[in-house]
């Protein structure tokens, strides 16, 4: 077992490794595993920013999966309105990644916004209700939109968003731009958890009835954090609208939410780097346990593996409160 | 400084705080004391916000206070510490006192700025660790002090929001005798600059701070005035002191 000491060093490590892996794969032939991993780096970004809430705020949001579809289709209606050459509330369509992905962390931000302004007002299992009930009110919204397609959802038929120098439509340049997005917004939750304000989420977590003898109104706190992790989600959403090329209201169903918290908690809430493992794992999982099964003729687990992958999770969180961040690093002092 | 007029609070059947009027003044240390369950705590969290009563007003430094939410309370200079300890667990004594005075400061917003790298806060903390008794702790998780610590954290956490009105509910209570000692030197030491609302059931503290005493019985208030009156006050022994300390303070 390492020790907390160890973090930079493992920081690193993954780094090298995340910038390494196209090589690694291509070398291996098992380059149609780069689409794997850039989804890996995209829902790890997802993760993280939903471990701000449930990690160091103690907000266990389960409707996190709205901003990630908030954030997609915003890139899904902007292209759709770009190929028929139409207008969405008085705007054209468009492709152009500068105007669309900050538009896509705008938008989901004002989601969060109204969504949180409303749900904060609730704790505890009332919170947990109200934002699964917000996420579904999400997914019925997007299922209702005709226009995109219903709940077919809708392809982006000119490709993905289009950035000056790179090419976001080259798959190896795509999952090198996820990486550095990755990378930033990771770096940023990093410098955010350890900040002033990062100290009083971890305060308001511990302790939050304390927080108005102190001059803190929690509710703002916990506001600014919400409005934070969904404009997170959204830009998770938006890049994975253009890794799919496809939005549908599927990225919004509970289930999604589900998998997010899945991976928050098998990595370690509270820990950023324990839910980018846990991203790792799960998509290893998703991605093998099938095939496993399927060379085993195990079929009608093939389907359902996620029955096998539930108590394994069960098993981890037993074994290790801090997922596997916990099994892997022993904490200071 | 604090003006409480015809306040009162019921919970269900119970009137806890019965048409309560007070006045505290400015620079004075104005004890308040009853029996178990008279309504002391309740009064204190009214005026500190945490508790909304059903009438009455209550006027701070001129401002009426109910219109003022609880949070901002502390920024107008009224404080108050807690019966039941009640710190941030997991933080450093030291982590505890800053967050306090990062909140006075206006500074809860602060995204970037890392917190425990500002010196001119931890100095600061320090000094205020150092007036408390726990200067020794200051790098001790919260949770790990022994219970008198744990109130003298309690105060340190309190008097770091630099009150004008310093509101303290029991502070002795769980305290070592020296513990109790200290913090009655380090009270004494703020009279003056600050005004103190102080619930105390310790007899001994409260005649040797109290510059006047309010007596709370069943959520109202039988009498307030000075020491010496009311340990002569008939009422009050009946109600509440009858067998207890002022007797032995008598014949003493
Ligand atoms: N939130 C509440 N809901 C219902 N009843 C309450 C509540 N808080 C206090 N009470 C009741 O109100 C009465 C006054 O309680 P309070 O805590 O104010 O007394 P106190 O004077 O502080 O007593 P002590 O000396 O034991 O601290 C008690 O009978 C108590 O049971
Ligand atoms: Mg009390």
């Amino acid at each position: 077992m390492l020790s907390e000491k160890h973090l930079p060093a493992f920081y690193a490590l993954g780094a090298l490794l995340l910038v390494v892996l196209p090589w690694i794969l291509t070398a291996a032939n098992s380059s149609y595993l780069i689409s794997t991993a850039t989804r890996l780096v995209i829902f790890a970004i997802g993760a993280v920013s939903l471990d701000l809430l449930i990690g160091y705020t103690g907000l266990v949001s389960f409707g996190h999966a709205a901003f990630f579809g908030v954030g997609a289709y915003v890139v899904g209606i902007l292209a759709f309105h770009n190929f028929e050459d139409t207008t969405v509330l008085g705007f054209d369509g468009t492709l152009t990644g500068l105007i669309v992905l900050p538009l896509a962390i705008v938008i989901s931000a004002l989601f969060a916004l109204i969504i949180g302004a409303l749900a904060l007002r609730t704790k505890g299992v009332y919170f947990i209700m109200i934002t699964l009930s917000f996420g579904q009110m999400l997914f019925f919204l997007f299922v209702s939109l005709e226009a995109y397609g219903g709940d077919d959802g809708m392809m982006m038929f000119e490709g993905r968003n289009v950035l000056p120098v790179i090419d976001l439509n080259d798959r190896i340049t795509f999952y090198y731009f996820c990486l550095a997005i990755f990378a930033a917004f990771f770096a940023f939750c990093h410098r955010l958890v350890r900040s002033k304000f990062g100290r009083v989420l971890a305060a308001i977590r511990q302790n939050e009835d304390r927080m108005t003898s102190i001059g803190i109104r929690p509710y703002s706190a916990k506001l600014l954090i919400y409005v934070i992790a969904g404009a997170g989600a959204g830009l998770a959403g938006a890049l994975m609208a253009n890794h799919t090329e496809f939005v549908s209201p599927g990225l919004t169903h509970w289930t999604k939410s589900g998998d997010l918290m899945i991976v928050v908690i098998l990595g370690g809430i509270g820990t950023l780097i324990g839910p980018v493992m846990g991203a790792f794992v799960f998509l290893l999982l998703e991605e093998f346990l099938p095939i496993i099964f399927h060379e085993l003729g195990m079929d009608l687990l093939k389907e359902h593996w996620r029955v096998v992958f539930g108590p394994i999770l069960i098993l981890i969180v037993l074994f290790a409160k801090t997922g596997l961040y916990g099994l892997i690093f022993r904490k200071n002092g | 400084m604090l003006d409480i007029k015809n306040l009162s609070k019921s919970f269900g059947a119970l009137q806890a705080t019965e048409n309560v009027s007070l006045t505290v003044n400015e620079g004075t240390i104005h004890a308040l004391i009853g029996p178990n369950g008279a309504g002391k705590t309740t009064l204190i969290s009214q005026i500190s916000g945490y508790l909304t009563p059903d009438s009455g007003s209550i006027t701070f430094d001129g401002q009426d206070l109910l219109a003022l939410p609880a949070h901002k309370r502390p920024h107008a200079g009224l404080v108050r510490s807690f019966q039941i300890t009640s710190v941030i667990p997991e933080f450093t004594v030291r982590d505890n006192v800053g967050l306090v005075l990062q909140s006075l400061d206006n500074q809860v917003f602060q995204v970037f700025a890392k917190a425990g790298s500002d010196q001119a806060e931890r100095a600061k903390a320090d000094a205020i660790l150092e007036r408390t008794g726990l200067a020794d702790e200051a790098d001790s998780r919260a949770e790990n002090l022994a219970h008198g610590q744990k109130r003298q954290l309690e105060i340190a956490m309190a008097l770091a929001a630099d009150p004008k009105l310093l509101l303290l509910d029991e502070p002795m209570a769980g305290m070592g005798v020296e513990e109790s000692r200290n913090l009655t030197t380090l009270l004494t030491s703020l009279r003056g600059t600050t005004t103190m609302l102080l619930v105390e059931h310790d007899m001994d503290v409260v005649f040797s701070l109290a510059d006047r005493i309010s007596v709370l019985v069943y959520g109202k208030i039988i009498a307030t005035d000075t020491p010496q009156a009311i340990r002569a006050n008939r009422d009050v022994q009946e109600a509440y002191l009858g067998t207890h300390e002022l007797h032995q303070e008598d014949s003493a």
